[in-house]
């Protein structure tokens, strides 16, 4: 028998009025016991301290788990560990394994692998074979094997015309084609965001124009089609003008972008540094106001982690040579409670844990009594330290160790498993 | 004595203006002991240098060996293309096995731009970035800056254009940093396809006019066309570029002055400059060869000065 008992806790949820007063709530064997005031029981382990608040668990749609393949970088154990540590609860893993996620078998490789984990890992299936581009995959097997959604990941897809089959071959099956919109024959072997800085360091720069184009070519694509249409990892201004656009003329078309892009600008990149080497590229202020505009008016739907694992040899070197991406489950909420102030508890909750769980039809937990317990027990109000033996993550490619945080993971419960942090 | 305020010259971005008058001040000196009989002096006895040159160069690293030479500081040189460091060795690791045998400062050329600063986060050795990608070419820009000083004088309010094949030129940019800081108003001409589309940010103006530009500068710097460095093509052909870019001494002629001409070298003959402007007298492409000498021996000088600082 495993009793946790945690003391006057703010339930951030539907079910429950964010005015009402703290309540105590009682998890046994995983199974959500009692909701009330005052409860008082003997339990292995008691949660009482100011400021916890309780969701459900969060998820995460498009994380890198370089398993198999990039072992290395990251594995499905570490991963799961990652996005325990960082509030998730759920995780929707990208295609770009190697071999990439494009039949049954690696979809099957990934449940097989992840039965016991604490954290849901679920498989986003390739569009083309090997991600590269070309030839469609076997969506439709991949769907029945439990495939969420189909997306060539960290590879967007430049063909137009294999874009618009995907659209249109998922529609039977109401599927979802998540696309990061980049155009790499504009993006010409960019280094970082186009613009002042790029100049002065002498980089190639990733136009905003490189995003722009493919936003409007997917929303052409997904109206034509009639099919649903996900684009990941948006930066600009103009893309969530096209998206606030699109979404008035009912395209069905939704979006996120990386929490990394909502904090920092390209002057961060003055000195070189790869860790904020990133993809989509750090751009300017104005983008990072614009996307939060379109945040607060529901242009842009939620907000993803861009958990790209990486390992030193990537990093530790000339920045051309050096590869996009940062790790990020556990940094996405400190990063969002500490400098994105504008939004309620409430607002992250949605962005975290009810969007991309509605968005792709994954179900939903409810915090009530007799509910297997799926949630996320945080403190918005702790402020921390990250050191780097706080990563659970096997790489340690990130520009935020020894940063000062505010908001801290507690625990999370998942498929009668828990961890305390 | 004056020093200067960085103990590498990663970049004309990262000096002050003071460093580079002090390096003006010195190159001068340095230019006096050049024209002696005997050319050496005993300064960087004490010395040991490594050349590291990932990127093919002639005269640039010629002019360092050269100056550490006349310095009688103790050179080693390395060579290797990019590739073979791709292939194998870090440049971290190649590095640390050179600076292993007492190597104490670091004259490095580079394709990837910013690999000086990110060796400089690592390692302690002084370290002169001798071109880094399409970053900066400091010690150009600075022996560029001299020559221009020796032809009009304080560069407070002078004109300069820099013509030809700015989106691929670690020489533009430092070229454009260094005469920012020295006063001068700077534009930038050639084909749009060749001029960074955010360059007028840092402070210079923007013309696709040989002609205009021409009659408007003091001073032409006109770039090498960087055919190497081009994985598309910018222009359609050698041919069109020269017919709306190319300078030669028929349209210098039909002008209402006498501009000064630059060029950092190596020329190509018949494309950006005919053979009657590279070889007039309006040239002073071989003066500043010389002033590179002077100009890396006097970086040499005060760097070493700041050795272990």
């Amino acid at each position: 028998m495993n009793v946790v008992l945690i003391k006057k806790v703010q339930i951030i949820s539907p079910e429950y009025n964010s005015s009402s007063s703290p309540l105590d709530v009682l998890i046994k064997n995983g199974i959500i016991e009692k909701i009330g005031q005052n409860i008082n029981v003997d339990a292995d382990t008691i949660f009482e301290e100011e400021g916890l608040s309780l969701s459900i668990g969060w998820t995460d749609i498009g994380v890198q788990v370089c398993d198999p393949g990039y072992e290395h970088r990251e594995d499905l154990h570490t991963v799961s560990m990652a996005a325990a540590a960082g509030g998730f609860t759920t995780i929707a893993c990208q295609p770009n394994t190697n071999p990439c996620i494009h039949s049954k078998s690696e979809v099957q490789y990934v449940q097989r692998n992840t039965g016991d984990a604490i954290v849901d890992i679920l498989p986003i299936g390739a569009v083309s074979e090997n991600c590269a581009g070309k030839d469609i995959t076997e969506m439709y097997d991949m769907h029945k094997a439990g495939a969420i959604a189909f997306s060539d990941g960290d590879q967007p897809i430049q063909d137009s015309g294999l874009m618009m089959r995907a659209l249109q071959y998922v529609k039977t099956i109401n599927g979802i084609i998540i696309n990061q919109p980049f155009n790499s024959s504009i993006a010409q072997n960019g280094q970082m965001n186009e613009g002042f800085m790029s100049t002065t360091l002498g980089m190639r720069g990733i136009p905003h124009i490189a995003e722009d184009l493919m936003v409007q070519r997917d929303i052409y694509l997904a109206e034509y089609t009639a099919s649903r249409l996900h684009l990941s990892n948006v930066s600009t201004t103009e893309a969530v003008r096209l998206i606030r656009i699109a979404k008035q003329k009912g395209i069905k078309v939704t979006a996120s972008v990386p929490i990394i892009n909502l904090i920092l600008t390209d002057s961060v990149l003055e000195r070189f540094e790869t860790n904020y080497k990133v993809s989509p590229p750090l751009r300017h202020q104005e983008d990072i106001d614009a996307l939060l505009k379109g945040l607060s008016d529901g242009t842009i739907d939620f907000i993803n982690s861009n958990h790209t694992p990486l390992d030193e040899e990537d990093k530790k070197k000339e920045f051309t040579y050096a590869k996009f991406g940062v790790i990020g489950l556990q940094t996405t909420f400190p990063l969002l409670n500490t400098y994105l102030k504008q939004f309620q508890l409430k607002e992250v909750i949605n962005f975290l844990a009810y969007q991309p769980r509605k968005i792709f039809g994954i179900d939903i937990p409810k915090i009530v009594e007799g509910e297997i317990a799926n949630l996320t027990l945080f403190n918005p109000k702790i402020e921390w330290t990250m050191q780097r033996e706080n990563i659970q993550s096997k790489s340690k490619n990130t520009p935020f160790i020894g940063k000062r945080f505010k908001g801290k993971i507690k625990a999370v419960f998942n498929k009668k498993q828990s961890i305390f942090f | 004595m004056a020093e200067l305020s960085t103990k590498h010259i990663l970049g004309i971005k990262y000096l002050k203006k003071k460093d580079i008058e002090l390096i003006f001040e010195t190159t001068e000196r340095f230019k006096e002991v050049l024209n002696r009989p005997i050319k050496k002096v005993p300064s960087l006895r004490d010395v040991t240098i490594a050349n590291l040159f990932f990127e093919n160069s002639t005269r640039t690293r010629i002019s360092f060996e050269l100056a550490e030479k006349r310095l009688s500081a103790d050179v080693v040189n390395f060579s290797a293309a990019a590739s073979s460091v791709k292939k194998g060795e870090t440049l971290l690791d190649t590095v640390n096995n050179i600076l292993s045998m007492k190597v104490d400062m670091l004259v490095m050329r580079h394709p990837a731009p910013g690999a000086p600063i990110f060796l400089s986060r690592h390692i302690d050795a002084n370290i002169i970035n001798a071109g880094d990608g399409t970053h900066e070419h400091p010690t150009q820009a600075l022996l560029d800056a001299f020559s221009m000083r020796e032809q009009v004088g304080d560069l407070e309010g002078k004109k300069i254009a820099i013509f030809g094949d700015i989106l691929h030129s670690r020489v533009a940019m430092s070229n454009i940093f260094c005469l920012n800081k020295l006063g001068a108003k700077v534009k930038v001409c050639g084909p749009p396809t060749l001029i960074p589309k955010h360059i007028q940010h840092l402070g210079v103006e923007v013309s696709h006019d040989l002609r205009n530009t021409l009659e408007w500068c003091d001073i032409a710097n006109v770039l090498r066309i960087q055919l190497e460095r081009q994985d598309i093509k910018y222009f359609p052909s050698i041919r069109e570029y020269v017919l709306r870019f190319g300078i030669n001494k028929k349209l210098l002629d039909s002008l209402n002055k006498e501009v000064v001409i630059m060029h950092p070298g190596p020329i190509n003959r018949g494309v950006e400059l005919s053979s009657d402007v590279a070889d007039s007298d309006q040239s002073i492409i071989l003066q500043q060869v010389e002033n590179g000498l002077a100009t890396r021996m006097a970086i040499l000088y005060l760097l070493a000065g700041k050795r272990g600082s």
